[in-house]
Order: structure tokens, then sequence, then C-alpha cells
């Protein structure tokens, strides 16, 4: 598919060079501005220029000297950024009073040029359609009545997210979908834990069951094989996270295939409930970010995503899942579980999916 | 932006952004000078953000399996686990639902209405850990924090001296006196065991922050007693917000310690009861945002006229109950027809 990539090219009304006269100024940022909101085709890579400031891009185009760069910081205009929020009509205008006009607009269309360059191109419907049905598989967990509530387990390049009061099952889920990746379906599992509640024990006792009793399959040598999968990351606080998951990323960015098919963190509400509601949104701002990182994982390299949550009473004592209202909008499944009392029995529950009604509840037993 | 995800201060994060600097990679290749003259700080303070610049240095692929520094696969955790020795509690039943006793780099929390026994427990432990690794503790010391001041020295000796003449009838039975070995005896194990009072939540707060720095100097303590953890954040507590970012920043120290340095950690908590489901219920204090704070739960309750452990959250024990007595020796198996002895 060919992508069409416009040029965005502004000019001032100036007669010389016969460059042609564009749309107005203000149409062009909306261009751009849309550009970079656009989605994007995963397994596209930026270039590698980033925004930066004006100063430290001399270096690469002279055009940009310090003439040019004084009249832009009389109108505050430091960086790239800056320069598209500017009003380029106005900026237009002043340049065309200055004594080099000339050179200045070369230097906003250098400058623009450069923008162009770093947004992801278009993708079309037919191209997400593509991608959604060859690279993003649909990943069983290993238990029935989960799978058929999500029609067929987790989907790849999608944030699930798992609530439910203390010792509900979550920990449980999460092991046995670990087990059942690593397994069944060759994959990786990056599992990063903050309550020291992974158990190499249980995941080898649900190995054995998915092996089933003295099959050939399961040998010593397979055992180890299929452990060595999954990588188990002990943290303790948001900030080591995010050293895990960028190193996860810049691992990931180097290799031309992986094997990694999930990422689960257990669990992610007790990273950020010591930081949410202080004074400040650092807080929330930290969450957002960890949710569009994840996100952005799950995304371009067809990896699952599973977090555990916890719950806070809500009205009339029913439990509702923690981390507030802003939460809400940034999994992409949510589902709430419970546990009938002492029994090995599991209830769960849909409130949110992109493709299925919400609602809908169904049962599961894990045995041990 | 990248830059927010720094661990550093609000306002340094603005210098940078309105500096140009929005993504992590231009930061690695920025030298402390050049980056301290941008944004008119001080060099220190560059050097202290140019730390958290990411850099390829921390892939480890020298095992062959390209982990990642700190990682570990589940495999090599297997055999660990295997290799940990827990610390038993006294009772032979107890120890059976807990797969051999209180297993170290773990958080386990004891809950139970007042008189079940929880601080008898917790002195129990804190006097097993010093017993050798044959006779079920790990040989190594206790620190017992004390919010509530229920600690009594005296009932430490009397448990102390049981467990002496427990293992000196051991050693007769077996006769495995190895050559040099010092009996251990009662006054031994009270020096043994390093005990904190705190008076406030500020204190306790402190106190755990203290914990890291006390515990690499002293590396042979194996167990944190914490009695009782939700005292001092029951009371007089206004800001309900702010008393779940202390225990949940709380819960989450304690369980680094507990890695850190593969102690057990043993918190021991109260009661309070819940409206759920029409009826009024037992439940541990503090709430539900604290009950996710620990890795295991053991929860101590009265059946009748006796009293019963039951395992109610565990990443890999059945849940199953115990019966077990509290007796002058300590805690210890219960014996069938053991009443209810009402303490005056």
């Amino acid at each position: 598919m060919e992508r069409n990539r416009r040029r965005a090219r502004f000019t001032a009304k100036s007669q010389s060079k016969g460059r042609r006269a564009t749309s107005s100024p203000s149409e062009t940022i909306a261009l751009l501005l849309l550009r970079f909101c656009s989605p994007s085709a995963p397994g596209r890579r930026r270039p590698c220029k980033k925004m930066a400031s004006l100063k430290r891009l001399e270096t690469e185009f002279p055009i940009l000297d310090p003439d040019f760069r004084s009249f832009c910081a009389l109108r505050g205009i430091f960086t790239v950024q800056d320069l598209l929020i500017h009003d380029l009509q106005s900026l237009a205008a002043d340049a065309e009073q200055q004594p080099s006009s000339e050179r200045f607009v070369q230097a906003i269309n250098q400058v623009l040029y450069l923008i162009d360059g770093l947004h992801q191109p278009w993708s079309n419907g037919v191209e997400l359609m593509e991608d959604a049905q060859k690279s993003k598989h649909v990943l069983s967990t290993g238990c029935e009545g989960m799978d058929f509530l999500l029609r067929g387990g987790l989907h790849e390049g999608q944030v699930t997210e798992l609530a439910g009061p203390s010792s509900s099952g979550k920990t449980q889920f999460c092991l046995l979908t670990a087990s059942t990746i690593a397994s069944k379906h060759m994959g990786g599992v990056v599992y990063i834990d903050t309550g020291n509640s992974f158990s190499a024990k249980r995941i080898a006792r649900f190995l054995n069951q998915i092996y089933g009793p003295a099959s050939e399959e399961m040998q010593p040598r397979g055992l180890e094989q299929v452990m060595n999968g999954i990588v188990c990351h002990s943290v303790f606080d948001i900030f080591s996270m995010f050293d895990v998951l960028h190193c996860l990323e810049s691992k990931l960015k180097s290799q031309r295939r992986h094997d990694e098919r999930l990422i689960i963190i257990d669990s992610l509400s007790s990273l950020i409930t010591p930081i949410l509601g202080s004074s400040g949104s650092q807080g929330r701002a930290l969450m957002v970010s960890a949710m569009s990182l994840l996100k952005k994982l799950a995304h371009e390299y067809n990896l699952a995503v599973l977090v555990t949550n916890h719950t806070v009473g809500g009205d009339g004592g029913i439990p509702k899942p923690a981390l507030g209202e802003s939460w809400k909008t940034l999994p992409h499944v949510r589902l709430l579980l419970s546990r009938d009392c002492g029994s090995d029995t599991y209830h769960v529950s849909l409130l949110k999916h992109p493709s299925i009604a919400s609602g809908k509840a169904a049962m599961f037993i894990i045995n041990d | 932006m990248e830059v927010g995800r720094l661990p550093i201060s609000a306002a340094l994060k603005g210098k940078l952004v309105s500096a140009g600097y929005t993504s992590l990679s231009i930061l690695s290749s920025l030298s402390p000078s050049h980056l301290a003259r941008d944004l008119n700080i001080s060099e220190n303070e560059a050097l202290d953000i140019l730390k958290y610049a990411p850099h390829d240095g921390r892939i480890d692929t020298s095992s062959g399996h390209h982990v990642i520094n700190g990682a570990q696969t589940a495999w090599d955790m297997l055999h660990e686990e295997e290799l940990l020795t827990r610390i038993t509690t006294s009772s032979v039943d107890i120890d059976n639902i807990l797969g051999g006793g209180i297993s170290c780099g773990e958080v386990t929390e004891i809950g139970g209405v007042p008189g079940i026994g929880k601080t008898q427990l917790g002195i129990q432990l804190a006097v097993n850990v010093q017993l050798p690794i044959h006779c079920g503790g790990l040989g190594g010391k206790a620190i017992y924090i004390d919010t509530e001041g229920s600690f009594m020295v005296e009932r430490v000796l009397q448990i102390a001296e049981a467990c002496r003449d427990g293992m000196s009838a051991n050693n007769t039975i077996s006769q495995n006196v190895h050559a040099g070995q010092i009996g251990m005896q009662p006054k031994d194990f009270l020096e043994n065991i390093l005990y904190f009072r705190v008076c406030s939540y500020t204190e306790q707060i402190a106190l755990i922050n203290y914990l890291d720095k006390f515990i690499s100097e002293h590396r042979d303590v194996k167990i944190v007693v914490i009695d009782s953890i939700t005292f001092h954040f029951r009371q007089d507590f206004e800001d309900m917000a702010l008393r779940t970012r202390l225990l949940s920043g709380m819960a989450l120290k304690l369980m680094k310690l507990a890695k850190k340095f593969c102690l057990a950690v043993i918190l021991l908590n109260q009661v309070t009861t819940k409206y759920a489901e029409g009826s009024f219920q037992l439940t541990l204090a503090l709430g539900d945002s604290w009950s996710h704070a620990c890795t295991n739960r053991i929860i101590l309750y009265w059946n009748g006229n006796e009293r019963y452990a039951y395992i109610d959250k565990s990443p890999s024990l059945r849940s199953a109950s115990a019966p077990y007595a509290v007796t002058t020796r300590g805690i210890r198996n219960c014996v069938s027809n053991c009443k209810r002895i009402k303490l005056m």
C-alpha cells in the first residue's frame, strides 16, 4: 500500500524563488497536528530525530543561525514544539517585515520539514484488519470459564485488568495464565511481582496438570525449558517498574523476532496507591504514563498485558475496583473476580470490553 | 512525556521539558556540565538526572537467556524455593498446613480476636528463629517491634526455658551432641531479640524506613515481628486518603525488606466488624486496601473451646485449618481434651 506523505510547506507571500503558495498556515498546522494523532501501523519505528531546541539543531542546519533564533526568542519560541504551538500566520507576517525575510522563511520551512519527518505514516482500515488477523492472536488462558467469557482468551495488543477483593484468586489466575502461555503457546512471559507472591512451585504444579501425569512430553528437560520462558521481576516501587519496562522495550527493539507473548503485573494497584491522591496530580500522571507505555508495548510488539487491581468498598458495601474514576478508561478489558468463601469456585464478570457486551458472567474452578 | 517517568522533582521535570529534553534517549548522550548550563542547575543535580538515563548495559546476556539484570527465571526460582528453610511454630499441626513452617522472603499476616494468642505466636517465632537449623530454626536473631506494649519479658523467659529443655531432650534422645556445641541458655535467647517500642504512627514509619540500614549492619537478623501493625493507624486518623497512602507505602517497604534480606516478616493484626451481604462479619482491620499487602495470611479463631489457625491467603498452599494450644511452654499442638482457660 502506498502511503501518501504530503509535505506541508509554509511560504510567506513573497515573489522570489517561484515557490508555490499553499493553503493558509493555520490549515497547515491543523494538518500537521492531525498527523501526530493518527494511528500507526505496528512495526513502524520512529526516525531517530527528536524534538529539540533550536540552538542544538543549528549544528546540523546552519540556516537556523543566531539571528533567526533571536527573532524567535523574542516571540517566546525556543524549541521545535514552541514553533508548532505558535501562530504561524502572525510569525510569517513578522518575518516579512524583517530585513532578512527570505532566510527566515527558509528557516521556518526547514523546521517544518523536520517535523514532517517525525510522525508515523498513515495507515488505513485494511492494513489494521490485516494486522489484527495476522499478528494479533488470541491467547487461551488455560481456564475454560474465562476463555468462554472472553471469546477465546487474552487478546494480544490489549491490556486486561483483573480486579477482585483479597484472596479472590487473582494471583492464582495470573500463575495459571503464565503456565498455559509458556507451555501451550511456547511464548515468553514477563511476570512483574510486587508482593513476593510468585510461586515457582505452583507453576510447576500447574504445568504438571497441563501435561497430564506421566506423559512423554513432560520430561525434566521439557519442564526446564518451559519454566525458563517465565521471567520474574520483583519490583517495589513504580520507578523500578518503569525501569523494567524500558529495559524490556530496548530489548524487544533490538531483536528481530521475540518470544515474549505476555506481560503480567501483579499487582499494579499496590504500586500506584502510595502515590495517588496526594497534593498535585503526579500520581495520576504516573498512572496514565504507565498505562500508555504498556499499551504501546502491547501494540507494537504484539503482547498481551494482564494487570491486577484490588477492590475498595463501594455503595452498599459492594466492592468496586480501586484506583478511581480516571483509571476506568485506561484498560481495554476489565474483569471483576470473586470467590465463594472457602471453595475453589470463582465467579468473574465482565465490566468492559471493546467487542463484547458488558455484564456477562462466568464461573470456573481452579484445582489444586 | 517520557521525562515524566523519572523519579525527580516536578520543578526539575518542568525545566527539562521547557529546555526541549522530552525523551530519555536524548539524555543518554549528554554531559553533566552541558545539561547543568542548559537548565541553569548545579552540576550535582545534573549528575542525579543523568543517572536515570537509559543505557544498554543493563541487559545481561551472559546466561544465554537474555535476562534483564535483577530478574530470575521460574526454573531458578523453583530450585531456590526448594532450598529455603522454614521457621517452625512449635506446633506440628500448624507446621504441616504451612508446608513446614513460616517461610522466609515473604510477609505473613496473622490476625485474630483479642486473646487468641497472636502475641504468643509472635514471641514463639522470635524464640524459634534462634534455634539451630536441625531443630527447626534458622540460627538467627529476631527484631520485635512492639506498638501496643504487650511484650512481656517474663513470658519470653518462660518460652525460652521450655525451648532449651526441648532441645536438650532432643539431644539426649538422638545423641547428636556436636563437639563444641554450646547449649543455649535462656539468657542467650533473650540477648538475640532486638526490641523496639513505638508510640505513634510517625515513629512506626520512621522505624520501618530505618530497618533497611539497620539490617544491613546486623545481617544475622532473620525475622521481623511487628505487633501489631494496625494499632496506631486505627485511632485519630482524620485523613483516610493519607492513611491509605502511608499504609500501602509501608507494605511495599516491608515486602522489599523481606525479599532483599530473605527474612520472614510477621505482621500481627487486629479484627473489626464489617457489614457485608446483610450481616456483620469479622474481618481484619485497616480495610480492603491493606488486605493485599501480605503474601500469606493466617487467621486465628475460636471453634467451640479450641483455638484454630486457618490459612486465608497463600500463593502456593492449600486452604486448611489446624488446631493449636497456648500452654505455659508456648504454642503447642492441641491435645484433644484441652479446654479454654480463662485468664483472669
